[in-house]
């Protein structure tokens, strides 16, 4: 249903933004990557935008040099990204908190600079990621922009159905129990380790796929992609959707690409240089993530949701 | 001569590592926060300290001046983030991760402001003492006299601070503040303003790290500059490996990771620099999770 919709959107708006709906398709699976692992694990990651890159790059090269067909290399990226989620988390499963968010940081930084050591990988310009044309049945004002937008979509419905699926089963309160006590979670007869080390493996291998897709609607593959910066924001867009649950996803990654286009408008409103322009939306982001943080911490479902539940209690007495 | 030479290397950009850990360690401390935006604090420091040299003169003013600019900045950040933070964000399922995303989102901010004050463009900071290596037997080390002030100015502060906290009825406030604030609260200690000591102290060693991590380097800088990045992870590793919890650690640490670092990219391979603080970092985990000082905490039922 919502997936006609987002069609029949694609087919009346303007390239930029069928541009912007596939980023915002990306960030969504890339977010709900991350609410699973922080919201629901309760393990801060701040380096998912050095899995993306692993799936960004094994989707390449599986193309590249072994001529796997489109649709398989998407897989790939999920499969690869998810081993290296499972080493991760096996290594991670024993940090919490702030050792786990250094390490991951540690990582954001270290793994594209990979890129420059090994051949296949391209160096700094990077490799190539095609995704082929649009098939010629869907006629000839169907754009590349708009193929991009469709697979990214239909990635994203997927992906979003397939996680909360997930996350209501017997792993998500699995998760959720381990990240309120850890020590009763293991009374209950939770293995504490596996659950995490699941949590880590899923999350990435979803991240992988975000990864992947971004690269298809860049065209390349570089490790100028995935910078920190690109880790951050993922983070941000998390919290801002409410870290805690799915149901927000969409609010923190229109934000992220909504965000520089609102900044602009404002700027030129109060007339100001170039200097503050182009720095206006990390500034934006810093603080609109810091007021979340401290007033809307669960994020704004859950605010709303909290609210209403208030609101009814005071009814009844 | 190689040999020598790596470790000089190592132990100098050790030191500012050391620096840095020493911040990260001392906010810990006071408040059990890891508070990610202190490299932008340090980046904040090193624009003030930027001002105070091309309008004085004089770097041996400017370093102190941008010290005091870093302990304020830090301690207005504790006075107001920290606190609402405490006050707002302290239950739930955020709670743990709140000063982290808080502190994250400030260094976006901090860099964002500087940016847009500053501008982008890269600014300069020369060395006070000539960057030359000395002669021994004929042959130029890479030890130079600054690098020389490097490693003693980080000694000192280690030794002064150590002082501060061992020897000092303030060093005992700080300490108590940090293991059991309400005991020190009924004590008739003030925790809140020791919390903010805690973070203004931090702040002022972040700017000497920040200011010696550009004049080590060749003087540039600019909000985007890599340098602040990795002085944040490497400051962060530093404290990681040296226990969280002890300054010494922070120092050895720092020393520790500089000469890993150091000999990796000399004898093994350049292009590592990147990756190389990671897996340091996941090998000291592995190997000895509570840093090299640190105290094996007690599980509490």
């Amino acid at each position: 249903m919502l997936g006609f919709l987002l069609f029949l959107l694609g087919n009346r708006v303007d390239e930029l933004r069928v541009y912007q709906g596939a980023s915002i398709a990306v960030f969504v699976i890339a977010i709900s990557s991350l609410i699973l692992l922080t919201g629901y694990s309760g393990q801060v990651s701040l380096g998912h935008g050095a899995l993306m890159a692993i799936g960004a790059y094994s989707a390449a090269i599986a193309r590249n040099e072994f001529k796997i067909p489109v649709v398989l290399t998407f897989f790939i990226a999920v499969l690869f990204t998810a081993i290296a989620g499972a080493l991760l988390g096996a290594a991670a499963a024993r940090l919490s908190g702030p050792y786990l968010a250094g390490t991951t940081l540690a990582l954001a930084i270290g793994l594209p600079s990979l890129a420059n050591q090994f051949e296949p990988l391209g160096g700094e310009q990077g490799i190539p990621f095609d995704v082929g044309l649009p098939p010629a049945r869907l006629g000839e004002s169907f754009t590349q922009y708009k193929w991009f937008f469709w697979i990214a979509a239909l990635a994203a419905l997927i992906c979003m159905w397939l996680l909360s699926n997930i996350l209501s089963s017997r792993y998500g309160r699995n998760w959720r129990a381990g990240r309120s006590n850890e020590v009763a979670a293991q009374i209950c007869g939770i293995n504490m380790s596996r659950s995490k080390i699941l949590a880590f493996t899923l999350s990435a291998g979803i991240a992988g796929l975000a990864g992947a897709l971004l690269s298809m609607t860049i065209g390349t593959v570089s490790p100028s992609a995935f910078t920190l910066a690109l880790s951050f924001s993922i983070l941000t867009g998390a919290v801002l959707s409410g870290i805690t649950t799915l149901v927000g996803t969409m609010i923190g990654a229109v934000i992220l690409v909504i965000l520089p286009e609102i900044a602009d408008v404002v700027a030129h409103q109060i007339g100001s240089s170039e200097r503050v322009t182009s720095n206006l939306p990390g500034f934006l982001l810093g603080a609109l993530l810091i007021v979340t943080v401290l007033f809307v911490p669960n994020g704004p479902v859950e605010q709303h949701h909290a609210r209403a539940a208030k609101r009814a209690a005071k009814k009844k007495s | 001569m190689q040999l020598l030479n790596t470790i000089l290397i190592g132990i100098t950009a050790g030191s500012i590592y050391s620096l840095m850990a020493i911040a990260f360690v001392l906010v810990w401390r006071s408040t059990r926060v890891i508070n990610f935006a202190q490299a932008g604090m340090a980046l904040l420091s090193t624009y003030f300290g930027y001002e105070a040299v091309t309008r004085i003169g004089s770097f041996w003013l400017a370093l102190p001046i941008a010290m005091l600019g870093g302990a304020i900045i830090a301690a207005l950040v504790e006075v107001t983030l920290m606190r609402s933070l405490v006050k707002h964000a302290s239950t739930g399922p955020i709670a743990a991760v709140a000063p982290i995303i808080a502190t994250l989102g400030l260094l976006g901010l901090l860099r964002a402001v500087i940016a847009m004050v500053w501008g982008g463009q890269n600014l300069v900071i020369f060395p006070p003492v000539s960057n030359a290596g000395f002669t021994v037997n004929g042959e130029v080390l890479v030890f130079s006299p600054l690098k020389l002030l490097i490693l003693s100015t980080t000694l000192v502060l280690m030794a002064l601070l150590s002082l501060l906290f061992q020897r000092t009825n303030l060093g005992l406030s700080l300490r108590a503040s940090a293991y059991a604030p309400e005991i020190s609260h009924l004590s008739g200690i003030r925790v809140d303003l020791i919390r903010t000591l805690g973070w203004a102290l931090a702040g002022a060693a972040g700017a000497v790290a920040g200011i010696f991590q550009t004049v080590n380097g060749n003087g540039n800088f600019s909000p985007d500059s890599i340098e602040f990045a990795l002085l944040l992870v490497s400051g962060f590793i530093a404290a990681v490996i040296g226990g969280l919890d002890s300054l010494l650690g922070a120092v050895i640490g720092g020393m520790f990771l500089g000469v890993v670092i150091a000999f990796v990219l000399i004898y093994i391979n350049s292009g590592l620099f990147f990756i190389a603080p990671f897996i340091i970092l996941l090998a000291t985990l592995f190997i000895r999770p509570q840093g090299i000082i640190g105290v094996r905490a007690g599980r509490r039922a």
